[in-house]
């Protein structure tokens, strides 16, 4: 199997190139762009109803994957996500596994294991929405982002990343979500809560985030007759 | 401070590397992420700076990063789709639309200026603001779409909703574009900014009312 991210950054759109019969992607529903005829598609809840759940309420993905398997050699997949912004692929070791922020996943070889991480009560109770999928095995992981997709190798010193901001984050990394600033800073400063990242591993970040987008249109929307 | 501009235009981010205790004022909700080290201080600068602020279109309070100790980052950026740009600073100084407003310098003093443009912002919900500083500095605007930058040398006329920043060393003052004000009305380009003499004129390749317009109308009326 090979494949290249095109239209980088704004409208990335991953080309999977099929070179034996039998290899297989695993996407969100709605990815799948274009394909060829001999890749056959099959609908299916991954690891069982329960695992599936999960993924749905926690990680915030679909409880149903498309997975796309190739009948004859020299098959063609093309994957995008919904909003406009980047994609990036990360090729998993089987040692190293990596997280993603809730509704970043977007596609993964077969051997890739998706399974939800409880966020911590500290997450959750903050109102952040910092659901993790934790993603484990090997070959190619997508995901994507709304915005430019931004890698920041996090070293000794740790770094700090505005929550809204997260994308994804390898394991080796720790985080706590805090404030930024005194008690002023938090309710005025516009900053919202952080993630302070410490450890040795690799964050990606979204330079945009559709949030915002979304509540500068809502006061365009008409208003209601009476 | 050294600012570099990725992921242009479309969802531009600024990194600005700051120097070991250097620091940048940055409009409140800008910052993407940071290095540990910087230290976030929010300012309203007083009381009545900051109510002028928010007559201003912008938000009432601003925030300092300061690198401590060491050399550190932040990453800046707007909220809306656009491109960037790094402006140095002037001895007039620039005229800068409110929301196109990002960071800038310690040094520069950016007034809110009240008068002429109420009326024919307050549509659009955008004010002016008047950035100047003693000696060098930067500051950092940002634009809805791409951002170009004109020369007038003369005469040039320009759509309220495109405008970004421009030289203070020009003169200016709003009106019709049309003949008349049903003409104008009718040419959909409402309020135009006439600019009168020599200075550089940045302008914003998409205007974000236009865009909240198209897009608002298709979504379900607000409850």
């Amino acid at each position: 199997m090979r494949y290249q991210i095109l239209d980088k950054p704004e409208f990335s759109v991953v080309q999977v190139h099929f070179d034996a019969p039998g290899e297989q992607m695993l996407c969100e529903p709605d990815a799948m762009v274009a394909k060829d005829s001999a890749i056959e598609m099959k609908t299916q809840m991954q690891g069982g109803l329960l695992s599936a759940a999960k993924r749905k309420l926690l990680g915030g993905e679909s409880i149903f994957q498309n997975t796309f398997t190739a009948s004859q050699p020299g098959q063609t997949l093309w994957l995008a996500p919904g909003p406009e912004g980047d994609v990036e692929v990360l090729e998993l070791n089987g040692t190293q596994g990596v997280f993603l922020q809730s509704g970043a996943y977007m596609a993964s070889a077969p051997t890739v294991e998706l399974d939800t991480k409880w966020g911590g009560a500290k997450g959750f109770f903050s109102g952040t929405g910092l659901f993790l999928l934790r993603c484990v095995g090997q070959g190619p992981l997508f995901f994507n982002c709304y915005g430019g997709m931004h890698a920041v190798d996090v070293g000794p010193g740790g770094y700090i990343c505005d929550t809204s901001h997260v994308v994804a984050f390898t394991e080796g990394l720790q985080y706590s979500v805090t404030k930024v600033g005194g008690l002023k800073s938090l309710f005025f400063s516009g900053e919202g809560l952080v993630c302070n990242f410490q450890g040795q591993g690799r964050l990606w970040i979204s330079t945009r985030n559709s949030a915002s987008l979304a509540a500068f249109i809502a006061p365009y929307r008409p208003r209601k007759r009476n | 401070m050294q600012v570099e501009i990725g992921y242009r235009p479309a969802h531009s981010m600024a990194r600005v590397m700051l120097q070991p205790n250097e620091a940048v004022v940055a409009e409140s909700g800008a910052m993407v992420g940071m290095s540990t080290n910087v230290h976030m201080q929010t300012q309203s600068g007083g009381l009545m700076k900051g109510l002028k602020r928010m007559f201003g279109g912008e938000s009432f309070f601003r925030n300092t990063f300061t690198a401590q100790g060491a050399a550190g980052e932040v990453l800046l950026a707007q909220s809306l789709p656009g491109d960037m740009v790094t402006l140095d600073m002037t001895p007039n100084g620039y005229f800068i639309q409110s929301s196109s407003y990002v960071a800038s310098t310690p040094n520069v003093n950016i007034e809110t200026k009240v008068g002429g443009f109420r009326s024919f912002f307050a549509g659009e919900g955008v004010f002016i603001l008047k950035a100047t500083a003693e000696g060098p500095g930067q500051c950092l605007v940002g634009a809805f779409g791409g951002i170009q930058e004109l020369v007038c040398d003369g005469n040039l006329v320009i759509d309220t909703g495109h405008l970004v920043c421009w030289d203070s060393t020009l003169e200016y003052s709003v009106g019709k574009s049309g003949a008349g004000w049903i003409a104008s009305f009718l040419s959909g380009e409402g309020l135009v900014c006439h600019f009168r003499g020599q200075g550089r004129i940045w302008i914003q390749t998409r205007n974000p009312s236009e865009y909240g317009t198209t897009v608002g109308r298709m979504l379900p009326p607000a409850g």
